[in-house]
């Protein structure tokens, strides 16, 4: 009966078969070219997941090229400064990396200054009425109203709200499409975390998307985050911080944002 | 319960995973799909989508989970070899990660599924779908390392050897390179690589051999370090467990030329510090390699420390060597001797212990077994029997047997069997004599009893006597005038009560319903009426025939006198063939509109002209008449329109 490392103990006794190193051998030489083959004769998914394979392959075998590469180039300007004093005429030489390192603090300065009102998606697609509401036709009666709107975006409730009466209900949000959490990502920290929501502060679209807390890419929302245990200069510990939507979280199932910091 | 487990499926790496799973959505749904469709269709396409990736996911996660066995429920002996080969904590982990995985999966596909209900578009739907995809994916590559150890474990569980721990065992075990596996080698079949070096040995190796018809399993396993508990490595832990949880003989080895690179002094201490695995076991120490080295050509003082072994009387000591192969069998059947033995009287044990031992107590104590007393009975040989001679094939003057005779007559077929030599009659001569069938005229079969006359002369007395003392004799008529005037009555009675019966439950069928009698309806015959006529000197003939012509005869008789034509040549089916009158029975019978309510001729031409004047100005106009095709119109716009004042849309 065999048992345990049986297979390693039959090669100890019996060795391998004596073509075998140079099967080996041809087996990876031929490597190249059943990749080639495959890479011609797959077709569909099979191809498409080939593809994808081979990119991330090739990707990594380059980036591990370049290193090599990399070790035995030689860089134009000296890390350190160089022991002997040049002369007067040549030192202008080195102006432009200073020149141009200077323009580019002034740039980023403008930048930031600019940043100040700035978030990080300036700009949003518009999205219409017809595409934010869905009139609501079901039933005897709601079938004549034709004011009743279904809101078919995801929204933020307030945790203290209660529907109107039905009759005077003009937007429906539905209950599957409510959201309490969004993954909120601190931009300099490069950490996500979930965070609940606080509010919906503002909708770009309309003013009355922000009332009925829509939350569509671009939206501005306060999230708590306590939790991260930020503190103020004066040494208070925040609660709530803005951030801006960077998803469309209609089509993602989630709310993903950034903190405006 | 389980010994091996051979049979757990490979368990794929997180990437193969992914695609086997994500391919099987891919390949087993539908994947045509376009914006134009009706949105319940386009959701409902996704949904499935989701809905089977997640069932994919979560059949191939629950089957590696139950494929995999469960600490709790295998043998302690198994567990715990699990628990040093493979680490018990980090099997549970890696299990539960599977279950946690297969949890969050089916949590994903439920929201996705709630969020593709409200989606608008088949753009949405399809992104939702990726989403969710998207999601159970990153699981799955999360489950990167426990995946890789499953399938490591499930090799290496593959290649473990059954070991039965319930069944007869020897177990093999002291310091390493002391001829563990050589003994097992010699004694058993299994394939064990022997070697001079220490640790050649790193599992438990499994032999079987066969004593006393019944099959035993030896088990060689590594050797083992006298240290402590905490500081052997995986490969001293393995026999460790062996010897701590099976139920077995154990055979402590022990080398005394010390070739083995260990002293004996080592080895006897070993032998102390692990004596508390041995208890409610039996043990044997055995000394190898006597080849090399006898027990008794030891210096005093070692052969004393190896006293402190045997000392207590629990542990016997046995010689052996692998090599010369002296003393091995010797070891192995006193060993089986012992381990069968003690298995016996432990199960005994057992059974009275138990409860079922309690009820066979019980009933061994109800059963009484009496024996007479003194000698008891003796056997009744009569002395004829005694004193026959046996019967010998060889000696000349032995008794004849009928199969002697056949062989002298001839031999089988051709001698005849004499059944009437052993006849016991009053006189032997009569053996031959044939008996005839009548005799004087009679039957001899009918006085094969000897006292047959005597009986039937009693018989015949006994009747005589039944018959003079009047026992046959029939009671006498004693009916008279009285009793045969109340028959009658009840007769009377009885069909009395039967019409009245009769006429009720006729009563009851009608249900109070007028019965118009069969002879009202009927009437007198026409046939009664012409004879009367006939009698009465009247002629008959034309009320006949006019009482003939107004009444219907059957129909097939009407039709054969009435048809003057050719007989048509249609074979048997023209009988069945359905005459106007008999159509008119299946159908209302259709009327002909042109002479419907016109008494004559002259009127049907009147009516024609008539018509024909009416609608001339028609005609001349090519207006439409009553007898032009006319299709109403289906929804009448005056039914159908305009707003409803009074009353519901089907009244008006």
């Amino acid at each position: 009966m065999p048992q345990n490392e049986y297979i390693e103990r039959w090669t100890k006794q019996h060795g391998r078969r004596l073509d075998h190193e140079e099967r080996k051998r041809k087996r990876i030489a031929r490597e190249g070219h059943k990749a080639s083959k495959n890479a011609q004769k797959l077709h569909g998914l099979r191809a498409k997941l080939y593809a994808k394979k081979r990119h991330a392959e090739k990707i990594q075998m380059k980036k591990t090229i370049r290193q090599h590469e990399q070790r035995n180039v030689k860089t134009d300007g000296p890390s350190e400064p160089s022991s002997n004093p040049l002369p007067a005429y040549l030192l202008d030489r080195t102006q432009p990396n200073t020149a141009k390192a200077l323009s580019s603090q002034i740039k980023q300065k403008r930048a930031e200054k600019a940043a100040k009102f700035s978030v990080p998606l300036p700009k949003v697609r518009g999205i219409a009425e017809e595409e934010m509401f869905k009139v609501v036709k079901t039933g005897k009666k709601t079938a004549k109203k034709g004011w009743k709107r279904v809101v078919t975006k995801p929204t933020f409730v307030g945790a203290d709200f209660t529907r109107r009466p039905v009759k005077y209900e003009r937007f429906i949000r539905p209950m599957g499409l409510r959201y309490k959490k969004a993954n909120v990502t601190h931009p300099e920290l490069g950490v996500t975390v979930q965070l609940p929501i606080l509010a919906v502060k503002k909708n770009p679209q309309s003013p009355m998307y922000t009332q009925l807390g829509v939350l569509t890419k671009g939206t501005i929302i306060e999230v708590n985050v306590s939790e991260l245990g930020m503190v103020t200069a004066g040494g208070k510990v925040v609660w709530g911080r803005w951030a801006q939507i960077t998803n469309n979280c209609e089509n993602d199932g989630c709310v993903n944002a950034v903190l405006l910091v | 319960m389980q010994l091996t487990w051979k049979t757990i499926a490979p368990v794929p790496t997180s990437q193969e995973f992914l695609d086997i799973v994500l391919s099987r959505t891919q390949r087993r749904l539908p994947t045509q799909i376009r914006a134009g469709f009706k949105i319940s269709r386009i959701r409902a396409f996704y949904l499935r989508k989701v809905k089977f990736t997640e069932q994919t996911f979560s059949e191939k996660l629950g089957a590696i989970l139950e494929s995999f066995p469960r600490l709790a429920d295998i043998h302690p002996f198994h567990s715990a070899l699990m628990n040093t080969l493979y680490d018990a904590d980090h099997f549970r982990i890696a299990l539960g990660q599977l279950s946690t995985a297969k949890h969050l999966i089916e949590q994903i596909a439920r929201d996705y599924v709630r969020l593709i209900k409200y989606a608008q578009s088949l753009f949405q739907c399809k992104q939702l779908k990726r989403a969710a995809l998207g999601r159970m994916a990153t699981i799955t590559k999360r489950l990167k390392g426990s995946l890789e150890y499953l399938e490591q474990v499930r090799q290496h569980l593959g290649r473990l050897p059954s070991i039965d721990p319930n069944t007869r065992t020897l177990l093999i075990c002291g310091y390493p390179n002391v001829g563990k596996s050589s003994f097992l080698k010699s004694v058993t079949r299994a394939d064990v690589d022997v070697q001079p070096y220490a640790f050649t040995t790193k599992s438990l190796y499994v032999g079987h051999f066969d004593y006393k018809y019944l099959r035993f399993q030896a088990i060689d396993t590594p050797g083992i370090l006298d240290h402590p508990l905490e500081e052997m490595n995986t490969i001293e832990m393995q026999s460790i467990t062996a010897i701590a949880h099976l139920r077995s003989v154990v055979l402590y080895f022990v080398d005394l030329s010390e070739q083995c690179g260990y002293t004996i002094e080592a080895q006897v201490q070993l032998f102390h510090s692990i004596k508390p695995l041995f208890a409610n076991k039996i043990v044997f120490l055995v000394v190898n390699k006597i080849d090399a080295m006898r027990p008794e050509d030891l210096d005093p003082a070692r052969q004393e420390l190896l006293g402190t072994i045997t000392k207590s009387g629990e542990v016997e000591m046995l010689k052996l060597s692998c090599h010369t192969e002296e003393g091995v069998m010797d070891v192995r059947n006193q060993a089986c001797e012992r381990l069968l033995a003690s298995r016996v009287e432990q199960k005994l044990k057992n059974v009275m212990s138990s409860a079922a031992g309690k009820e066979v107590t019980d009933i061994l104590n109800r059963i009484h077994v009496s024996r007479p007393i003194g000698e008891g009975l003796q056997p009744f040989i009569p002395d004829a029997v005694l004193n026959r001679k046996r019967y010998d094939k060889e000696d000349p003057q032995r008794r004849k047997l009928e199969r002697d005779i056949e062989a002298e007559e001839g031999g089988a077929g051709v001698y005849n069997v004499n059944l009437k030599k052993n006849y016991l009659l009053e006189n032997p001569d009569w053996k031959m004599d044939k008996i005839p069938e009548i005799y004087d005229g009679k039957n001899v079969y009918d006085f094969i009893d000897p006292d047959i006359e005597q009986k039937l002369a009693e018989l015949e007395a006994e009747e005589e006597q039944l018959q003079e003392s009047g026992f046959y004799d029939e009671p006498e008529d004693i009916e008279d005038e009285e009793e045969a005037e109340i028959r009658t009555k009840a007769d009377y009675i009885r069909e009395q009560q039967a019409l009245i019966r009769n006429a009720a439950r006729s009563r009851k069928s009608t249900k109070n319903r007028a019965v118009i009698p069969r002879s009202a309806g009927q009437g007198k015959k026409l046939s009664d009426m012409e004879t009367h006529l006939d009698k009465l000197g009247l002629d008959s003939s034309n009320i006949v025939a006019r009482a003939r012509s107004i009444s219907r005869g059957r129909a097939a008789a009407r039709a054969a006198k009435d048809t003057d034509a050719m007989d048509l040549d249609e074979g048997s089916g023209a009988k069945n063939k359905m005459t106007p009158i008999e159509r008119a029975k299946s159908r209302a019978r259709s009327i002909n509109r042109r002479e419907d309510g016109i008494a004559d001729e002259s009127n049907r031409t009147k009516a024609e002209k008539l018509a024909k004047l009416q609608q001339k100005r028609m005609n001349r106009m090519a207006r439409q008449g009553e007898s032009d095709r006319h299709v109403s119109a289906s929804l009448p716009k005056h039914l159908f329109s305009g707003k409803r004042g009074m009353g519901k849309t089907h009244r008006r």
